[in-house]
């Protein structure tokens, strides 16, 4: 990276404490350039302002919306709207970086607000959807001032020129490698055993799935044992389970980044059979870096970040049968897994944080190039002037 | 009275319509040129490293002469000739650089490093180009854009032809 301190403004749509992929990238990054010595400030919906670091600064209190099959947690208005144009004007920026900025956010309405060297990165990974081929005419000249697009994954950067008309470059989601590098492999997680992280009682993370596939998996390989970890209520899911394949649940309650490392280097397979809402699959990225033997379900995101089942086995979203028999493939299968899990390893090294954010850094200088810093937008400068909100 | 009303409000949502999508493509004619400027900065930048690729080690004499007279091609080509000037210097690195010859020495590791780090941001620097003068164009030839000349007399952006699959 060159000398050269910037100060970088980061848009995060959604709400800051509310766990999240795209969070923890805004984050990851925001931590990061910090750490190169920029001056980074975070604009972002939070609910907890006191717990929240020094870099982030509220826009409010985000409001659940039902968006893309998922409950959103976003924010705009006219109140969001004058404090995007507060932070914008008072932030004397050299570039904005805007995430997921073509969804109702505040991200869209700093895209709107802002004029100069804005980059945006690109999440969602959708079918196409009419709901956004009707709003596609609004956003456009919204979207068209970013310099430099960003999408994480090809299926991202498939939706971004389906529905918008618009080319990308990809750069995938961080990840901090070398924290899951050097796992242990521990006894008790080791053996036939299937590992799952993540909030297990949404019903978007999948785990019925995996429950349904599991007599089937039983049957052919009768010591497998299914490890769970995660937050959440896990009495509640217990009880659901059917009484003869409850032992081989083990809750392990949330992990340690430590633990996550053995547990990863550990367990047979891991399993990822979300249904759907994924937009990159960060918790594949770290898995692959684990050296696990990945199995996941085929939604867009997964299928482009396995490189369409080169490194990690895939099965067919949202079919248990499907996740059985490609599970027992591959705990009958040692060469194969351990072939999967090598290839994955390698392959996990993209993600790294140095690789990522240096790829990033490069779009921002090319984002910069005969600029003076972000301004407020012309039309909303006229207009603040007609408030008599000059200087604002 | 309330038909006046109508009208003028007719008339000054068309105003703010117009001026709004003149600004709109003015954002966009200037983002063209920040991008042609940021890929026209790269492309000088690897002229100059191939200059001194060709004076280093790694080029035997007949490539050295190639890849000068190549790079210097570049560097003077007029707007119209420099795409075709561009692709005969990745051409010339090519087949300099393609033999999978064994380059020993710092210097000539720290160049050809350079380079490879040049390119993958020109093939950027390109793309991002190709957008905006893509969504320009789509842009002005949209009808309302057209019939008020909304363009004014900017010229219309001309995408650089840039054979992505030499570099």
């Amino acid at each position: 990276m060159t000398l050269k301190k910037l100060r970088i403004g980061l848009v995060c749509p959604y709400g800051w404490d509310t766990p999240g992929g795209v969070q923890s990238h805004v984050r990851d990054l925001a931590e990061y350039l910090i750490s190169k010595g920029h001056y980074v400030s975070v604009l972002a919906p939070v609910i907890n302002e006191e717990n929240s670091p020094d870099y982030v600064t509220s826009a409010g209190k985000p409001i659940a919306i039902p968006y893309n099959g998922a409950v959103a947690r976003v924010l705009f208005g006219p109140i969001a709207f004058a404090r995007v144009r507060q932070w914008i004007a008072n932030g004397n920026f050299d570039l904005l970086h805007l995430h997921e900025p073509a969804i109702p956010s505040i991200s869209l309405l700093a895209c709107w607000a802002a004029e100069g060297p804005m980059v945006g990165t690109f999440h969602a990974a959708a079918k196409r959807q009419k709901a956004i081929f009707a709003i596609g005419p609004i956003l456009e000249p919204v979207i068209e001032k970013l310099t430099a697009r960003i999408a994480v994954s090809e299926a991202a950067r498939e939706t971004l020129t389906e529905h918008l008309e618009t080319d990308a470059v990809v750069i995938p989601n961080g990840i901090y490698a070398d924290r899951y590098r050097d796992g242990e492999v521990l006894a008790k997680w080791s053996g036939n055993t299937i590992g799952f992280i993540g909030r297990f009682e949404e019903p978007r993370k999948g785990l019925s799935i995996l429950l349904d596939a599991l007599p089937i998996i039983a049957r052919f390989a009768p010591d497998v044992r299914v490890l769970v970890a995660g937050p959440g209520d896990h009495k509640e899911v217990a009880e659901n389970i059917d009484p003869q394949l409850r032992h081989r649940f083990e809750f392990l309650g949330r992990i340690s980044e430590k633990e996550k490392a053995d547990f990863l280097s550990s367990v047979a397979i891991y399993v990822a059979p979300n249904t759907g809402g994924e937009s990159f699959g960060i918790i594949l990225a770290e898995a692959l870096a684990g050296g696990a033997t990945v199995l996941a379900s085929d939604i867009p995101a997964f299928d482009s970040l396995l490189g369409h089942g080169q490194y990690g086995a895939l099965f067919q979203s949202e079919n248990a049968q499907d996740l059985a028999r490609v599970a027992i493939d591959l705990l009958r299968d040692d060469e194969k897994r351990r072939d999967l899990s090598r290839k994955g390893k390698d392959y996990a090294q993209r993600f790294d944080w140095d690789v990522v954010a240096e790829d990033i850094y490069s779009i921002y200088e090319m984002a910069l190039v005969g600029s003076s810093g972000v301004t407020l937008s012309s039309e909303n400068r006229a207009w603040n002037r007609f408030l008599g909100r000059e200087g604002n | 009275m309330e038909k006046y009303f109508a009208i003028a409000f007719f008339v000054i949502s068309a105003i703010w319509y117009l001026s709004y999508s003149a600004t709109r493509l003015d954002r966009l004619h200037h983002r063209v040129e920040t991008s042609w400027a940021n890929l026209d900065g790269l492309l000088q930048r690897r002229a100059a490293v191939a200059l001194e690729i060709a004076k280093s080690d790694i080029a035997d004499p007949a490539s050295s002469l190639l890849l000068t007279a190549a790079a210097h091609q570049a560097r003077d080509a007029q707007m119209k000739a420099r795409s075709q000037a561009e692709s005969g210097l990745s051409g010339a690195l090519g087949l300099l650089l393609n033999d999978g010859h064994f380059v020993s020495g710092s210097i000539e590791k720290d160049l050809l490093r350079e380079l490879s780090e040049l390119t993958d941001k020109i093939r950027i620097a390109i793309a991002l180009h190709v957008d905006a003068v893509n969504r320009t164009q789509m842009v002005r030839a949209k009808p309302v854009f057209r019939i008020f000349r909304l363009a004014g007399s900017a010229p219309l952006p001309v995408t650089y032809e840039f054979e992505a699959d030499v570099l």
